[in-house]
């Protein structure tokens, strides 16, 4: 157990006896102290411990084994384990360029003011779908909009990698055209093959690593 | 347990009720690892919270009639 979820839950514990002790007492309340007791469990307390909840809640939806938690999406979590360094998300994920707890949400989020919230939104309509609907099967399943290079230079840009690789320099137009998100680093012919779930029965698999 | 007589001290004690059974469900959904668990977070234990603290602060700000 992290230290916020043990102070959250000795938190909790704190709240559920003193609100014990205003329920099985509740003449307590009619002295000042009693009032300002009365405030802090039955306000303040739960207040903050919902806020710590939400908070644990939403750091834990960014871990890599919450989103593979649905069966719609192990078909991708085992694409991270493919040893082929040409699929462009067992590279990333194997190799440490995103973090492996959190290789899900580093790239499908997007890397602007609201983006957090906007997959939060998408994400509770994902839970609609798997739960209240029939999930489409893992092949058929597409991003939302094309993958924005946003993304990828949100880590790659300034990279001596990236900026003096010899095919992003072979035509002098390409690296502003990337920049410009014209020319999609995903397109075919570069960066194309990301997890490819059709080819899952015909690839070998790295189970290195942590 | 019996509920107090008194309006004032009714309305915390229910409002303690529903906010231990909130955080109790908050409790749970955060031992129990899943997308499910953080929807019956915000829909159950969020819902029991704030009607809970909801209904203490209309306890403070309620006026009892002469008869209480």
């Amino acid at each position: 157990m992290t230290a916020p979820a043990a102070i959250l839950y000795l938190l909790i514990l704190l709240s559920v006896s003193l609100i014990a002790v205003v329920f099985v007492r509740p003449s307590v309340t009619v002295t000042r102290g009693g009032k300002i007791m009365a405030f802090l469990v039955l306000f303040f307390l739960p207040v903050l411990c919902a806020w710590m909840g939400i908070s644990s809640e939403l750091d834990r939806s960014k871990s890599t084994a919450f989103c593979l938690s649905c069966h719609t999406m192990e078909p991708f979590g085992k694409t991270l384990h493919i040893d082929d360094p040409s699929y462009l998300a067992a590279a990333h994920f194997q190799n440490h360029r995103v973090p492996a707890d959190e290789a899900c949400y580093t790239c499908h989020t997007n890397y602007t003011m609201f983006g957090t919230a906007k997959d939060k939104m998408r994400g509770l309509r994902h839970v609609y779908v798997y739960y209240f609907t029939t999930p489409p099967p893992p092949e058929k399943i597409k991003l939302y909009d094309p993958f924005n290079n946003r993304e990828c230079l949100h880590c790659h840009e300034g990279a001596r990698s990236f900026e003096q690789g010899a095919v992003h320099n072979s035509d002098p137009e390409l690296l502003p055209a990337i920049r410009a998100n014209k020319k999609s680093c995903v397109s075919s012919g570069c960066h194309d093959v990301v997890h490819n779930v059709g080819t899952l029965a015909n690839v070998k698999f790295w189970n290195g690593g942590s | 347990m019996n509920l107090s007589a008194h309006p004032v001290e009714r309305s915390l004690q229910i409002s303690g009720v529903l906010i231990i059974l909130g955080l109790l469900v908050e409790a749970l959904c955060l031992a129990w690892r899943g997308p499910l668990a953080f929807m019956v977070f915000l829909c159950v234990g969020g819902l029991l919270l704030f009607a809970g603290m909801a209904l203490y602060l209309i306890s403070l700000v309620s006026v009892p009639s002469p008869k209480n």
